[in-house]
């Protein structure tokens, strides 16, 4: 059975006169641990899969079952504790809380959880360092590079131990030795940690990086490429 | 919730001299409340002693200053002989000012042997012994005594009256602590009174089942066709006759405390409305990670809490330290209103200051929980 099921999922919004509809009764599987990309030109919708997805947006009509559970049916505060205990969501913008160390940024999520201080301290030490930014977790934001607040939005994201993480141009304000750091950070996620990962982008070389890619066009989506192998090469994941 | 106090606190310290400014704002304006509730307090304690129901107080007819009520002494032993009457003390009331006054200072003149029937006081230093057997020897209320760095030894001259202070006494009524007793016809032969003979008022004690009214009736009747006609009222009438038009200036005053509070409701408003504006996106990243639209809500409520409640700790600290350490009495007429600071005034104060500060969090909370997740993201 898969870990998500979307069925017939359409969004529709009016802008002006004009109806756009960038989602037009999508269906998609995806198993546990995939790593799915998703492409396509800007304002196709992609960004409003993924949301819809995590559950910070509500569709025009459809189904988006997460382990059974249809998230597109649950109260605005339901969906909050679902999100809380089952997405992991990575930024554009890093977006973390400027006045919080990275450390606070990172145990953020799990203070939502019933969790007892040393089981927070634990986890958040470990998202940590699978970033490798245990040596900054006393700094703010501001006392980071672009590519360490990212890696900071991604131990936030992957804390908690979500069902699923998704990613939103997560390269997008990176350079390009910053953002290939990044995306080599994000693979080991689904390689090491068995994490299932959903990433939206418009390129095409951050896009390679998932096991199955994605396009999107005129509200329907198409499967793009064959499954490549699901495992990077060892020299790869040790430049990490 | 606590789990987000270090989130609060610094958002809140993000924005150092807004939120400086915002509760110090809030401090002045519950200090004047708190000053304002002072003196509605001592009004209110001077209305509720238990002197004011039971014990009459004699003046001169269509008179209100005690410079100006002049009652021959021997009514004295008329009063003491009508039914309901338990005793009766002369006294010659001398003050520094019959108008309002934040500085009042009165002396009482009463033989030295009735003090302790019409007043219930505990001397914190000098001798009872020494008051009754030296003419001008003078008991001074702590109050008074405060303002003034009076103490046992020393000396205070009201006017060409000058008296040794032999004792500086607590009262149970704290009006009374801004007083100074000292003898009768010390005060009657001062230089330049003139009175022998003559005293202010005098302060009837009435018997435990006599009727206030009636007693006050057929004292006044007694005098009706004398030399001097008489008007008698029981002691909290007087009073709140005598403080009548300052009364009226209190109750004014309330209004303002009242205007206190909405400047606080303004400026606590206003700093949350900002700070959720600010934060918009901020919100928005707090509610994809997964807080509930009512926890997002509570967060804002406990910023615009702290923000009311530390500015208002702020003012009613400063407030009761000014009305404990100055001794502030406001008076008129030689009647006194003490403005005394009370666990009731730092509980109502702080209760008031949470009560607007969550009141001001309201809206911008509900702003702040009503956001629409994706489209506060998009912004830059």
């Amino acid at each position: 059975m898969p870990l998500v099921e979307i069925r017939k999922l359409t969004k529709e919004f009016v802008k002006g006169d004009e109806k756009i509809t960038p989602l037009r009764e999508v269906d998609l599987d995806i198993q546990e641990g995939e790593f799915l990309s998703l492409m396509g030109p800007s304002g196709t919708g992609k960004s409003t899969l993924l949301n819809l997805l995590a559950g910070i947006d509500r569709p025009t009509s459809g189904q988006i079952l997460v382990r059974g559970t249809d998230v597109t049916r649950l109260s605005r505060g339901r969906l909050a504790d679902w999100r809380a205990a089952n997405i992991g969501y990575i930024f554009q913008t890093h977006n973390l809380i400027p006045v919080l160390t990275a450390y606070e940024n990172v145990e953020l999520p799990l203070l939502l959880l019933p969790m007892a201080a040393a089981e927070r301290r634990k986890r958040v030490d470990i998202a940590l360092a699978a970033v490798d930014l245990t040596d900054r977790a006393g700094h703010y934001p501001r006392q980071l590079s672009g590519g360490q607040e990212q890696r900071v939005g991604i131990a936030r994201a992957i804390v908690a131990n979500p069902t699923i993480v998704v990613a939103d141009e997560p390269t997008g304000d990176l350079d390009t030795r910053t953002a290939e750091q990044i995306l080599q950070l994000i693979e080991q996620l689904n390689v090491e940690l068995g994490m299932t990962l959903f990433m939206v982008t418009h390129d095409p070389k951050a896009a390679s990086v998932a096991a199955r890619r994605l396009h999107l066009d005129e509200g329907r989506l198409i499967e793009a490429a064959a499954k490549k192998p699901a495992l990077v090469p060892d020299d790869a994941r040790r430049r990490t | 919730m606590f789990r987000f106090a270090p989130y609060v606190l610094k958002s809140l310290w993000r924005h150092r001299a807004r939120t400086a400014l915002t509760v110090s704002g809030t401090a002045v304006a519950l200090f004047v409340f708190c000053i304002v509730a002072s003196v509605q307090e001592g009004l209110d304690r001077l209305a509720r002693s238990s002197e004011a129901h039971r014990t009459l107080v004699v003046f001169q007819e269509n008179q209100f200053c005690p410079a100006n009520s002049r009652l021959p002494e021997d009514y004295a032993r008329t009063i003491a002989e009508l039914p309901g009457v338990r005793d009766v003390v002369p006294m010659r009331v001398l003050t520094n000012n019959c108008r309002a006054s934040l500085d009042v200072v009165v002396f009482y003149g009463l033989p030295p042997g009735q003090l302790g029937t019409v007043r219930d006081l505990k001397l914190r230093s000098g001798s009872l012994a020494e008051f009754e057997g030296r003419s001008d020897a003078a008991l001074v209320g702590q109050t008074v005594a405060r303002r003034r760095q009076l103490d046992v030894g020393s000396s205070f001259t009201l006017g060409e009256v000058t008296v040794a202070v032999v004792g500086v006494f607590a009262s149970s009524v704290a009006a009374e602590d801004n007083f100074i007793y000292t003898h009768l016809d010390f005060l009657q032969r001062a230089p330049g009174s003139n009175s022998v003979g003559i005293v202010t008022q005098f302060e009837v004690v009435l018997a435990d089942h006599a009727d206030p009214e009636p007693t006050a009736a057929a004292i006044d009747a007694q005098f009706h066709g004398g030399p001097v006609a008489t008007a008698t009222r029981t002691k909290g009438v007087f009073q709140r006759e005598a403080i009548g038009d300052l009364a009226e200036l209190i109750r004014f005053a309330q209004w303002l405390g009242y205007a206190c509070l909405g400047l606080v409701f303004s400026l606590v408003a206003t700093t949350t409305v900002m700070a959720v504006q600010d934060r918009i996106k901020e919100h928005a990243v707090l509610q994809t990670l997964g807080l509930r639209p009512m926890r997002v809500f509570r967060l804002v409520l406990a910023e615009s809490l702290l923000l009311a409640i530390a500015g208002g700790l702020l003012g009613i600290g400063h407030g009761i330290l000014l009305l404990s350490g100055w001794g502030f009495a406001i008076g008129t007429e030689g009647v006194a209103i003490a403005l005394e600071p009370s666990f009731r005034l730092v509980g109502l104060g702080t209760l008031v200051a949470a009560s607007v500060g969550l009141l001001a969090g309201l809206a911008p909370g509900y702003q702040a929980a009503r956001t629409e997740i994706v489209a506060a993201l998009r912004q830059a």
